[in-house]
């Protein structure tokens, strides 16, 4: 009895021991943090990750491997699903995917198996503003220039659901610009190349994107979306020149998500001491001078948008009376 | 101009560029001779070693393990019949044929010389052409795109078996491949096309699992069934591996070939927007014109050495020419050129008209590089090409279990997904049935890359110049060649019957 | 042989692109004009290859490899359903157990049983491959290689 007794005793300690010792160290001490990127190498999103995942371990304590995995298709559909619903709420998994999907949700895509609002959000690295820009031997200095012109002005994109094609789209629709949308360019290096041959005569999409063109003295932008950076800040925006609240209200919906640029999230029920850290690590990561400067030099401008506010703008995204998204439904489909 | 192209040879020739440069080669071996691993996968993850060097050596770096991905994706092609990489697929129709006929250290050999005067021609046709490059790859809008693509694809003709019956197969090829190239989302009304509702078919397929599945699914069913080597009966200890020279002379022999297919390589490569796949395709297809008479064309696919020697001298010229549209213009003319792209702006470099004129000297040394990795890797491999190429006498059991992993991993890693996994067994269904039916899979797979370009470019000429496009001199011009193209099979045929006759 | 393989691809193109011309009905003009104009002359062009397949003569093979002759037919048929049948295999080996426990498996049984190899060459090849695969694509590279059906149901990763 005795024996059996200070053999529980022991073993109780050494549970004790072991539980202490478990949370003394690091929960990601030795383990493997992998970012998922809904696209393949290469693009902006992947970037980004790449980016972080060598300045991350940095500011987790325990300092885990970051690792980044592409897993691309459908738009990053294919990486959001997985994200959600197979990944282990653990902490060990984050989702970088499609700043569109929001959209892709609202409009009932069919393959959207989650829930936006129901993931952990860390938050978003990056906001991306979309312009659109007009070529600089064209008599069209700024978008009121451009309402008055009597020819049509040639806009290249690459297909509906792409920010070079939405955006104009809804210009021409709301705001009575004689534009001439042409779709079809296998990406937006290709469409700057057609604005430089003088096939089209602008070209939208994100202003990290187009501006090492700007610095060309190619193209200049003339209108811009919602989300701001300081160079472009005085540039009128769509929203602002809409000419009735239905108008706005197509404009802000195609938006909102660009504030939530490069999200990124984890799988939901995800314990909010690992989120926290989590949080935590990127906030510290995108004020690493080192970080910023490696940014700067590829023309990235990355800003932490906090996971609340990333939720906040996913709730009015998702939040739309039905009417609204039947409109938007005629005008933006779910895309890249 | 020649002030800076020596200029640009200094900046290679230091000894710490040499050294990365070097380093890229070896990297780019293994990347281009192992089927499951990309080139553009690994350039990614090499950019954040780039951060420590000088832009020179960064640039030297990336560009040798670029240039000599090309060159080595040629020798699995040729080894196994497997795909090293989505843009070495046509040297497999004859390189494989030969290797099988014990024939593979020639075939190496051709392959590797004629991929090293590719680089030197396109290097040389780079730069002298450098003052008009602008205006060159300005001229080539939607209209003249479109115009390439029916090219290429008037290329089915002479890529079709013979006759009225060949002429219908290949083109039930072409269009089956033209079919296959509009699955997924489009770009007009954003709907998606034959997806069967999965997502994963949403970005259409993928070009390295159906060429995978296509070629090297039933080059191993063959092997099983022979069970023994891959160069089977036909070896004699030794002889295998001693064509090589043999096959650098074949290049000789056939230089004007060589010559204009690394013209066609550097071309399609200046282009932005055909894609890296379609240079060796249109070369190959070249090359099949080159038979004199009917009974030579039938050779073609058999082991002709021609038909390694064209998208060998293509497969490396394009390289050099896909430089120009990233260098000049930021438009990135294939997917590892877009990381390259982004290696740029890391090192501070901001590609655009300066690097033709303030900056010449970088784009010299780049394309020094291409020149001088070539040079590095073929002499390297030619040490060791015989080894490699006994390779084809390792008896079929050992040889199938390691094929079949790697292309297993090779067509997954295509998006990651089992679909990958799917699309590479049904091509690789379908491939073997067109072997035993006698239909040709060239015409299957140059409509595959050429269909979206098609469909893009006319879309994007009629909604952009309505009729107007049609007339532009250019695309007059192209139309006249790609008649003569396809009319060139139908004469040939006719002048061969009434020779006999 | 030839002929039948021909017909059989021959209807294969036939009811794919018939079924194309059915799926692109619905949609809007734009996105069905180029599938239409690829899939009606393909219709057309197959079924005179199937025709032809019927009635003809035999034709002559394209400018492609052909398999080897030099086996009889029923040898080389067998031999060929046993080679799809690995494929096959090491395909369901990978989705049943994940990429990681089907190399290994796979390589094993096919030199113990195809290769009629001994277990310690076998034993040694197999290693050699799945530490080459294991190391470069999974610690080098990681790719995302997803658990297996029976691993993930009995709950190990």
């Amino acid at each position: 009895m005795r024996i059996r007794f200070a053999l529980f005793t022991a073993l109780a300690l050494l549970a004790l021991v072991g539980c202490n010792r478990q949370s003394q160290a690091p929960y990601f001490e030795g383990k493997t943090l992998t970012i998922v990127v809904g696209y393949k190498p290469g693009g902006g999103y992947d970037t980004v990750a790449r980016l972080l995942s060598r300045y991350l371990p940095k500011y987790i304590p325990g300092a885990p491997t970051v690792i980044v995995q592409n897993m691309p298709g459908a738009n990053s559909l294919i990486a959001a699903n997985y994200v959600y619903a197979q990944a282990k709420p653990d902490g060990l998994t984050i989702g970088t995917f499609n700043r569109n999907l929001p959209i892709g949700q609202l409009l009932k895509v069919d393959g959207v198996k989650f829930d936006m609002l129901k993931f952990a959000w860390i938050g978003s690295a990056a906001s991306e503003t979309t312009v659109l820009a007009v070529r600089d031997d064209l008599p069209y200095k700024t978008f009121d220039d451009m309402r008055k012109a009597k020819e049509p002005i040639v806009v290249g994109a690459t297909g509906p659901g792409a920010n070079t094609y939405d955006f104009p789209l809804l210009l021409k629709e709301f705001l009575g610009v004689n534009l001439k949308l042409v779709s079809g360019y296998s990406s937006s290096a290709d469409i700057m190349l057609a604005v430089e041959r003088k096939e089209a005569d602008a070209r939208a999409g994100s202003y990290s994107s187009i501006a090492p063109f700007v610095e060309r003295k190619l193209v200049h932008p003339v209108i811009r979306s919602r989300a701001s950076e300081p160079e472009i800040a005085n540039l009128p925006t769509d929203e602002s020149l809409a000419p009735n609240p239905r108008a706005k209200a197509m404009m802000a919906l195609r938006s909102a998500p660009e504030v939530v640029g490069r999200p990124y999230v984890m799988t939901p029920g995800t314990p909010d001491n690992l989120l926290n850290i989590l949080r935590d690590a990127f906030v510290k990561s995108l004020a690493d001078p080192d970080l910023l400067a490696e940014a700067k030099k590829s023309d990235m401008t990355l800003n932490f948008v906090s996971g609340d506010q990333a939720l906040e703008v996913m709730k009015e995204v998702l939040n739309q009376p039905k009417d609204v998204v039947d409109e938007f439904r005629k005008y933006v489909k779910f895309g890249e | 101009m020649i002030e800076s192209a020596l200029d640009g040879l200094l900046l290679v020739l230091q000894w710490k560029a040499l050294a990365f440069m070097g380093l890229g080669i070896l990297l780019g071996f293994w990347v281009g001779l192992l089927p499951g691993l990309g080139g553009v996968t690994t350039l990614a993850l090499m950019l954040p070693f780039i951060y420590a060097m000088k832009p020179h050596e960064a640039l030297a770096f990336l560009l040798g393990m670029h240039s000599v991905v090309a060159t080595t994706g040629d020798i699995t092609s040729v080894l196994f019949g497997i795909p090293g990489e989505s843009t070495t697929a046509a040297i497999i129709l004859d390189g494989h044929s030969m290797a099988k006929k014990g024939e593979a250290g020639r075939a190496l050999g051709a392959a590797l010389s004629s991929s090293l005067l590719g680089a030197l021609v396109g290097a040389l046709a780079l730069a002298l052409a450098i003052p008009i490059v602008r205006p060159l790859v300005l001229a080539f809008g939607s209209p003249e795109l479109f115009m390439l693509a029916i090219v290429g694809l008037a290329f089915i003709a002479s890529l079709s078996g013979h006759g009225a019956r060949g002429m219908v197969r290949g083109f039930i090829a072409g269009g089956l491949g033209l079919l296959l190239a509009t699955v997924g989302q489009d770009p007009q009304a954003g709907v998606a096309r034959f997806t069967f509702g999965t997502l994963y078919l949403w970005q259409g397929l993928d070009i390295v699992a159906v060429l995978v599945g296509l070629f090297a699914v039933p080059e191993i069913l063959d092997l099983v069934v022979r069970g023994s080597s891959i160069a089977g009966d036909n070896t004699r200890v030794g002889k295998v591996g001693r064509g090589v020279l043999e096959g650098v002379k074949d290049t000789f022999h056939h230089f004007g070939l060589a010559i204009r297919c690394s013209l066609i390589g550097t071309f399609i490569g200046i282009t932005p927007g055909l894609g890296g796949p379609v240079a060796q395709w249109m070369a190959y297809g070249h090359a099949v014109q080159s038979a004199k008479t009917e009974e030579e064309r039938k050779g073609f696919g058999r082991g002709d050495v021609r038909g390694v020697i064209g998208p060998g001298a293509a497969s490396n010229s394009k390289e050099g020419g896909s430089l120009i549209p990233t260098i000049a213009f930021g438009v990135p003319g294939s997917a590892s050129m877009a990381v390259i792209l982004g290696g740029f702006f890391l090192m501070g470099l901001v590609p655009g008209p300066d690097m033709l004129t303030k900056n010449l000297a970088i784009t010299y040394s780049m394309v020094w590089t291409i020149v001088l990795a070539n040079i590095i890797t073929v002499a390297a491999c030619l040490v060791f090409l015989n080894r490699l190429a006994s390779l084809t006498n390792v008896p079929g059991e050992l040889l199938v279990p390691v094929i079949l992993v790697l292309i297993f991993i090779g067509a997954y890693t295509a998006n990651n997904q089992y679909g990958d996994l799917v699309v590479m067994l049904l091509c690789g269904g379908i491939g073997w049935l067109m072997v035993v039916a006698g239909w040709p899979r060239a015409p299957f797979v140059l409509g595959l890359v050429l269909g979206k370009i098609a469909e893009n470019y006319l879309y994007i000429s009629v909604a952009r110049y309505h009729a107007s496009w049609l007339t532009r001199p250019i695309v007059v011009a192209l139309f006249a060649i790609a008649v003569v193209v396809i009319c060139y099979p139908i004469w040939q045929a006719r002048r061969t019957r009434r020779a006999r006759a | 042989m030839h002929n039948k393989a021909s017909l059989a691809l021959g209807v294969v193109v036939m009811l794919v692109s018939a079924w194309g011309v059915i799926s692109a009905w619905g949609w809007p003009a734009k996105a069905a004009l180029f599938p239409l104009v690829i899939c009606v002359p393909l219709f057309f062009l197959a079924a005179a290859e199937v025709l032809w397949s019927l009635y003809g003569a035999s034709a002559q093979s394209a400018s492609d490899f052909k398999l080897s002759d030099h086996l009889p037919q029923s040898v080389a048929l067998r031999r060929t359903a046993v080679a799809a049948g690995w494929i096959l295999g090491f395909f369901f080996g990978i989705l049943l157990l994940g990429f990681l426990i089907a190399v290994p498996v796979f390589v094993l049984a096919y030199l113990r049983v195809q290769g009629k190899r001994g277990w310690v060459f076998s034993a040694i090849f197999t290693a050699v491959v799945w530490a080459f695969f294991f190391g470069l694509f999974d610690l080098l590279l990681h790719l995302p290689f997803p658990a297996g059906w029976i691993p993930s149901l009995l709950g190990v990763r």
